[in-house]
This record gives C-alpha cells, structure tokens and sequence, in this order.
C-alpha cells in the first residue's frame, strides 16, 4: 500500500517554557525537538499496515526549515521509506496554509492513505489533516484508535468517544489522522539508523497557502500563590473551614 | 633396550592411530573457533600479566582453590596429572621401545624421586578422584545440578582416571612381583602390591603385568581422544584461555568492548549467533567444565530467574558444535573448486558484523537438515531473551570463574544484538533511553533541576570558575541519581558538606552535567551510550578536567574505566577513597570520640568491588569516621558480595521472576545484628532501603559519605552548611 505519513517536529514539552522577546512565540533556546507523540503513532501504524501485508511504500513528510531533516531522518530510521522536507523558513501558526502546502504535495501521489496525528503537541489545532482531506477531495475520518486497512480499498477505523467508542468504514483513498493506542511507535535500532542514512530526502519548496491566522500575544499561565499555614492541628479546622467558604469559596 | 617385539609393532601401530586422531579433532576444533570474529589485539597485549595468569590462576590454582573442599580435590587432580604426565611419557615410550625406563639415563637418586613423585601422585589423584565421585554420586552439591550439566559423563570421565591410578598401581606391584631390581622405598605401594602378589605363579605375574600394561596404556590414549567429544575439553584448554582472557587483567577489568558503529556493510550488530562471537567467547565455550561456580554466585539465579551463567557459555559450545561442522563442510565446497561469486557460507543474505573473513563464493544450495541448522541462532534457539534481560552485569560469574572465563561478554554481546540489531528489549527500558537521549538522564527529570540541589550551598560550577580563570583541586561529578534522586540528593549534600568542611577546592558541572550513558551501555545501546560519553568527554576535555571524584560507583567505573575509550582520560576517585584520604591526612574537622558503640554492615557495591577491587577504603572511612565501631560482615562480602540487584540496567526493568534480589541481600545484611547498613552507591542505597522497607525492619541504611558528615565537628558542620 502507498502510504504517505505527515509529521510535525516539536519542541519537547516536558520543560519550563519562556516566552520569546516577540511575545507571540516560545524562546527558542535550549530547546529540544522531535516528532510530535500523534505522529510517531502514525509512523507506526503505517509500518504496521505495509509489513502486515507485505509490501507498499511509505513516504514521511515534513513542512519546515532544514532542522526537519532531523526529524525525517528518524521515521526512515524506524523503517519508512522516504522523505520529503517541503521547505520553508518557519511553520506558520495557520494550518490552512499548511494544509495548502501538504495537499499540492500529495496531489499527484497516488497515495492510498494518507496518515496524521491526531495532532500537533504544540499548537494543538487538530485542524491540518481534516482540512488536506478536504482541499483533495478524500473521505478523512480523525482520531482513530484503530485502523484496519487490509481490505486494500476501504477500511475501518475505531474511535473513542466518551463513554463509548465507534466503529467507521471508509474507502480509499483516504485521510486519517491517530490518535494514541492504535500502536507504540517503534525504538528504532542501530540498523535502522544505519539505514536511513541512505534512504533518499528529498527537498522541496514548500507551496504554503496565504497565512490568515496569526498569534498576537502569548503569554505564560500566571505563577501559582504561595501557600499559607493558617495553624496546626484540630484547632485550625474551623479558620480553614471560614477561609474555604469565604475566600476560596469552594465549600 | 631390547629388541623390539610384535607387541611394541602392535602398539605403535595403536599409538599413531590415536595421535592420528586425536591430530585431527584437535585441528577441527581450532578451525571451529576461527568461525568467529577475527584477532583482537586486545588478546596479546601485556605478556608478563598473561604470564602472571597463566602460573597463579592457572597452575597455581588459585581460583579453584576458592572452594574450600572441591578447590583442593581438583588442584591434587591437577597437579597429579601434570607430575604423571612425565610417567605416561615413560609408559608410552616402553610400549614402543621394549623395556624403556628413564632408569637407563638419570642418576639413582633423581629416578628414584621420580618413581616415588609416580606413586604419591598417584595415590593423591585416586584419593581425590575417589572424593570427586562420592560428592557427585551421594552428597550431589546443588551447583552440580540443572541446565547445562552432563553428569553422567563426568562420573564415567573421573572413573576413567581412577581407572588409570589403579592401573598404574597394580602394574607397578606385578613388575615388583617380578622383582625388577627397584628398592621397596622407590615405590612403596607397589612394593606392598608385590609382596602380595608374591605366591602367583611367574606367568601369572607377567601376564598381571601385561594386562594392567596394556589396559592403562589403552585407557590413557582412550581418555586423550575421549576429551574433544567431552566437556572435559578443558583439560586441553583452559590454560590457553586462561592465557587469553582478560578477566583478571590485563586491561581494564570489567569495560566492556567499544563497536565500530560506523563499519561499512554491517548488518548485525552484537552477537546473535556463534559467528559473531569472538574466538574468545568460543574457546570460553570449549573450556567451560561445568563447575557451576558461576551459577551459584549468580544473583538472579540464586533468586529463581531463568538465567545460568554457566547455561550461556554451555550453550555457546553446543550451539559451535552444530553449527561449525555445517559451515566448515560449505567452506569446503568452496575450496574443492567452485566458481567464486554471489552465495554465502552462513546461508542467509547477511552480511557478518564483524566480518569472519570468509571468502564468499558460490554453495549449493543446503539441504533440509543443513537449512534447519543454518536458520536456528545461539539467541533465541538456546539463549532466550528473558536469560538475557535477567543479568546484573554484577561479574560475580567472571569472578568465580576458575579459568578466567567471560560469561559476562556473551550476554552483553547478545544485549547488544536485541537492541541494536532487533530493538527488541523489555518495555521499561524505553523511557530510560528516551529519558538519556532527551533530558540526560534515565528517569527523564528535567535537565534545568540537575543542581537544584545545590541551591543555597554556593558551590561553584566549572563555567563560573573557567570564567575567573580558577582551577577547582577536584570536579564533583554528581551523577543523575545524586542530582535528581530524593534520597541520594542527601548523600551528594552530606558529601559537598565535607569536601567545605575539609577545605577542598571543588566544583560541579551543574547543568552542564549529562548521563554519561552507562546504564545504556549496559542495556546493549551501545549507539546511544557512544553518543552520550563521546559529548561528556567533550564537556570534560573543554575544561581540562584532570582529578573527578563521584558518590556513584557507576559514574566512576564508567569515566574512569571506559571514557579511555573515547579520549577521556582522568584520574577518577570514588568518594569512598577520597573519604579515606581525608580522613587519613586529617583534613576533616571531626567530632570528639562519644563512646557511643556501632555495629556496622557495609555492602560491597559490585562496580566498587569487583569491578575495581576497592574493598578496603570504604571500611577503613567508616573505621576512621566511627572510632569504636564493630564492623560485621555478611555470608557473602567483598569479592563474593552479592548484588543489590540494580546494575545492567535492572533499575529499570520490573523483577517478575523469583524472588527479589534486594530482599535476598537485605536479609543477607540484617542477619548480621547490624545497627546500620552503609552503603557506597545511590543505586545500592535504593534496593537496600527497599529490602529493609520490605522486611518491615527499622535497620538504618546510610552512605558513607552521610556517616561521615554526621560525625563533623559542630563547628565545621555549622559553617559548611
């Protein structure tokens, strides 16, 4: 099966953001980036489809400046077949731009399934998957916690919703973006690194839409109040009680 | 000498026939080993330590002698057979030259030593074999037993030398009987044997000689070629490895080998089948006798897991016996003439990891039985991955090991091949990779917090010294459980407390600390630990680094011992000497003696102790930190401690099987009566502490660096914190 898979390199989250001297983006400094969680477990399921049926071609594919290299560099080393940076000097907060770009890439190949993250970890828009399956005509079919493609021109996928979870058909081609739980992206191995090195990075302007959205302001969650001890033992009960009901006003 | 007889036609006619043979297997063997990876120059280095092994641990012994009752029973066996080889010399000589004796060309006195050296060896030799056969037929010690034993052939081969004594024995009466002109105190059994052979008739008593003659020389040629088909191999060759091996030196003890991760062409990386081994490893294979010390000391098998270090090298050997005759025939297709292009000798597409250097060339195609050979590996049709993952890389199995060899190499090597080659590796070990790769540390805390523990104690870091032009005496190197670890940020306080108080000019890293990758070593990423340690070195080579002391016996094994690798050379202290040298030069202000008595157990940590034989500093810092201190020991200690259960990478695997190693050893260590338990390892200090949790006891468990400091002097205490 002719699959492509759309990544997005992210910053690593697990850190104390500063808010860059623009003010409408994050410091950039010190920062660690690789493929956003949604997309590794795309990547994965992609493998899983093409090495359950034995064959196809799986191209990843990456809107950014030249460090997306790295990121592309990683799904070939867990065993995708090619990659295609489409350049641009930076990622535009507009996923309708974006979208623009990915679909004038994808047009023309004949991809039977097209894969994205539920996803970006960092902007967390969900939009640029629905809006490539719309600007080339497919069904799409978002957060799938399963997929089942072995049918060859339809498929299925399971949702969850809350409380319940859905089953959906589709044909292909189509777009799907994944969700967590469809599989564990793989480590990829010492081979598998040794592999990608050779594996073919195509670069490519990147035919980005006009940018209509645009962040005016960012700003960090205001810093936690200090806590205050109000006393010790049963004889604080009744001050904590009043305060609780007249300050925090949660009893 | 006599005219020579049918008899002497017959046996020289048997004795070439045997040599001719036993030529032949031994060739087989040795070509077998070259099925492995090629010459290490690693194995020839340093002649006079190679020498120094080969007489202490092998002739001399010493580590079979470790075993209080099977050590001396062998080391008789051992010895005994070097002095009657020179009498089976003699033996063999008069079965083809009649009435050959070294009589006819020594002095009296040296031929009769010898012929008394005869007698008293053999005696030895049968007593001690007699012993060996009661312990494995009747008292069946337990390291005897279980995967990778074959006891039936070690009964049959130790009944074959007793066999050769009594022989010997009563050939030496008959020929007494028969009065050939030796006085009764050159061989004082045989001489008893005679006078009680005394009444036979001549005949009978030529004929007695004769037949144990011909049954001892035919018993001796029969063992020599019974050895190759037998794991009494290693009468052959452990000397050899024991020449070989590195376990005791020379080298670093315990580093483990670097990869070549760029090698063109490679397809395998580690071992997953004998031909990816060393030569090395295989000859470990051949010298292996199935003693079981290494099994016994083993942590994991002590507790019930599945691994034996004694089954990895076993299988290794029976895996090259399958598979070497298969490959040797394909290579000899090649030889006899084919046409030299496309094929491959292993059978598979692959390409070899370290390239065995064999000539590819065209093989027809393997037949059913050939191809059911070639398809299965050493890992996963021997060796299973759980076998594998269940290791604590503690050493104690290369410790035991009487002829030096290296189970411990085996197992990386094949921890290597799952991650490297298959990333297949137990789920837990995910996050301690991601964790490295990303945040620089194995529990994947945030970088920005790795001297939070620092705040407030204005410590200096390298950045803000190299910025005035300052030269710390000595870098603290914290490592990733001292700087992020609740309980081990203690110790790296209590320790930074000392160093004030004594005055020592130190700096850290601070953020510019990362995991040096060791645990990812240990867990077979040897890509991601080269990553690691090549930018630490790089960080400590920018600064000059010259002396570093670290609390963590890991982080000191690793720079110390395996950052040379990498061009990383520093003289790297374990906070335990450096402790010890304080002390001793009465650098650290101490409290006044308060009489107050303390019983101590200190648990040796395994990258400490055996994997760089500090065993005394540690206690002698507590000696010298604890005026009237008792310090106890536990059953098993310094160069037989058992492990914590945390090392090669099992901090971050669930322990599923068994019983848990820490449980095992904190038992160990409350046996003792101790008040508390010293440690000299965060890693240490966590199983501990969760074994004496575990156990429901209230027993104190401390580093030494925190015993240390709860002894400063007020003074001192005050103005260093």
């Amino acid at each position: 099966m002719k699959i492509a898979v759309c990544i997005k390199r992210v910053p690593d989250m697990d850190v104390k953001f500063k808010i860059a001297a623009s003010g409408t983006a994050v410091d950039e400094s010190g920062l660690k980036y690789d493929m956003s969680d949604f997309d590794g477990y795309a990547a994965e399921a992609a493998l899983q489809i093409n090495e359950k049926s034995g064959g196809g071609e799986i191209t990843a594919i990456c809107l950014g400046p030249d460090a997306v290299g790295e990121t592309l560099r990683k799904a070939l080393s867990m065993g995708i077949d090619k990659a295609v940076q489409l350049k641009c000097d930076a990622v535009p907060f507009d996923g309708y731009a974006i979208a623009q770009a990915l679909a004038a890439e994808l047009k023309g190949g004949n991809y039977d399934l097209i894969l994205f993250g539920r996803m970006s970890i960092d902007s967390s828009n969900q939009s640029v998957g629905p809006m490539v399956a719309e600007l080339l005509g497919l069904p799409c079919v978002s957060a799938a916690s399963r997929l089942d493609v072995s049918a060859k021109t339809s498929g299925t996928a399971q949702r969850e919703l809350e409380g319940a979870s859905e089953t959906v058909s589709f044909p292909l081609p189509a777009v799907v973006t994944i969700d967590e739980g469809v599989a564990r992206p793989r480590y990829p191995s010492l081979k598998g690194i040794m592999a990608a090195k050779k594996k073919p990075l195509e670069v490519k302007p990147a035919q980005l839409g006009a940018v209509s959205v645009t962040v005016s302001k960012m700003e960090l969650p205001p810093e936690r109040a200090a806590g205050r001890i109000i006393g010790e033992g049963a004889d604080a009960v009744p001050e904590l009680v009043r305060l609780l009901q007249t300050e925090a006003k949660v009893l | 000498m006599e005219q020579m007889t049918t008899g002497n036609f017959v046996f020289a006619a048997v004795l070439l026939g045997a040599a001719g043979f036993f030529s032949f297997n031994a060739q087989r063997l040795a070509r077998y080993l070259q099925f492995g990876t090629g010459a290490e120059s690693s194995r020839v280095s340093d002649m006079p330590t190679r020498v120094r092994n080969l007489l202490v641990i092998g002739f001399a012994q010493s580590k079979i002698l470790r075993d209080p009752l099977a050590g001396p029973l062998h080391a008789g066996v051992f010895w005994g057979f070097i002095v009657l080889t020179l009498g089976s010399i003699e033996i063999l000589l008069q079965g083809v030259f009649n009435g050959f004796s070294y009589d006819a060309f020594l002095p009296r006195s040296v031929f009769a030593a010898y012929t008394l050296s005869q007698e008293f060896f053999a005696l030895l030799v049968l007593g001690a074999v007699s012993a060996l056969i009661w312990r494995r037929v009747v008292t069946k010690p337990k390291r005897l037993q279980g995967p990778g034993t074959h006891q039936a052939e070690a009964i049959f081969i130790l009944s074959m030398i007793a066999g050769l004594m009594v022989t010997l024995f009563l050939m030496s009466g008959f020929a007494s009987a028969r009065q050939h002109g030796m006085e009764p105190g050159m061989h004082p059994i045989g001489a008893v044997l005679g006078r009680a052979f005394g009444g036979l008739s001549d005949s009978t008593k030529f004929a007695g000689f004769a037949i144990n003659w011909w049954a001892h020389a035919l018993l001796l040629l029969v063992f020599l070629n019974f050895l190759p088909y037998s794991k009494h191999l290693h009468v052959l060759t452990s000397l050899i490895n024991t020449f070989f091996s590195n376990t005791s030196g020379p080298g670093t003890k315990g580093a483990m080998k670097p990869m070549d991760l760029e090698a063109e062409g490679v397809e395998i990386f580690g071992a997953k089948d004998v031909e990816q081994l060393s030569w090395k490893n295989l000859l470990d294979g051949y010298s292996c006798t199935e003693c079981g010390r290494c099994t016994a000391a083993c942590p994991a098998n002590i507790t019930g897991k599945l691994l034996s270090p004694r089954k990895i090298v076993v299988d290794t050997r029976a895996r090259l016996l399958e598979k070497a005759p298969v490959l040797a025939a394909r290579l000899e297709v090649v030889a006899t003439g084919a046409t030299h292009s496309g094929g491959e000798i292993g059978g598979d597409a692959h390409g070899d990891a370290h390239g065995g250097g064999h000539a590819v060339a065209e093989v027809p195609a393997p037949d059913a039985a050939t191809q059911a050979i070639l398809d299965k590996s050493l890992l996963d049709h021997y060796i299973t991955e759980e076998e594998l993952w269940a290791c604590t890389s503690c050493r104690a199995c290369v410790q035991e090991c009487p002829v030096s060899i290296d189970q411990l190499e085996i197992i990386n090597e094949m921890r290597r091949n799952l991650v490297l080659t298959e990333s297949r590796f137990p789920e837990e070990l995910l996050p301690a990779f991601e964790g490295m790769e990303q945040k620089g540390n194995p529990w994947a805390f945030a970088p920005g917090d790795r001297a939070a523990w620092a705040e407030g104690l204005s410590i200096p870091t390298m950045a803000e010294l190299a910025a005035s032009n300052d030269t710390p005496e000595i870098l603290f190197w914290v490592g990733c459980m001292g700087s992020f670890d609740d309980r081990a940020k203690k110790v790296t306080v209590a320790f930074a407390r000392i160093l004030k108080a004594a005055g020592v000019n130190f700096a850290i890293l601070g953020q510019e600390e990362s995991c040096h990758g060791d645990p990812a070593r240990r867990m077979g990423n040897e890509y991601l630990y080269q990553v690691l340690a090549k930018a630490a070195v790089e960080t400590l080579n920018g600064y000059k680094i010259t002396t570093i002391v670290t609390h963590c016996p890991h982080c000191f094994h690793q720079i110390g011992s395996e950052f040379p690798q990498w061009g990383g050379t520093y003289e790297v202290i374990h906070h335990s000497e450096y402790l010890e040298r304080l002390l001793r030069d009465g650098r650290v202000p101490m409290q006044e003696e308060d009489n107050e008595r303390l019983v101590v157990a200190y648990h040796d940590s395994c990258y400490l102790g055996r994997y760089n034989d500090v065993y005394d500093a540690p206690r002698e810092t507590l000696r010298r930190a604890l005026p009237i201190l008792d310090l106890v020991e536990p059953k098993r200690t310094k160069d037989r401690g058992l492990c914590c259960g945390a090392g090669g990478g099992r901090m971050w695997m669930e322990e599923k099987e068994g019983k848990r190693i820490n449980v095992e050893r904190t038992e160990e260590l409350l046996a003792t009566g101790a008040e508390t338990i010293a440690v000299a390892c965060p890693f240490c200090m966590t199983m501990i502490s969760d074994g004496v949790t575990a156990k429901g006891a209230s027993t104190e468990v401390l580093d030494l660096a925190e015993i240390v400091a709860g002894r400063l002097a007020l003074e001192a205490a005050r103005s260093a914190s």
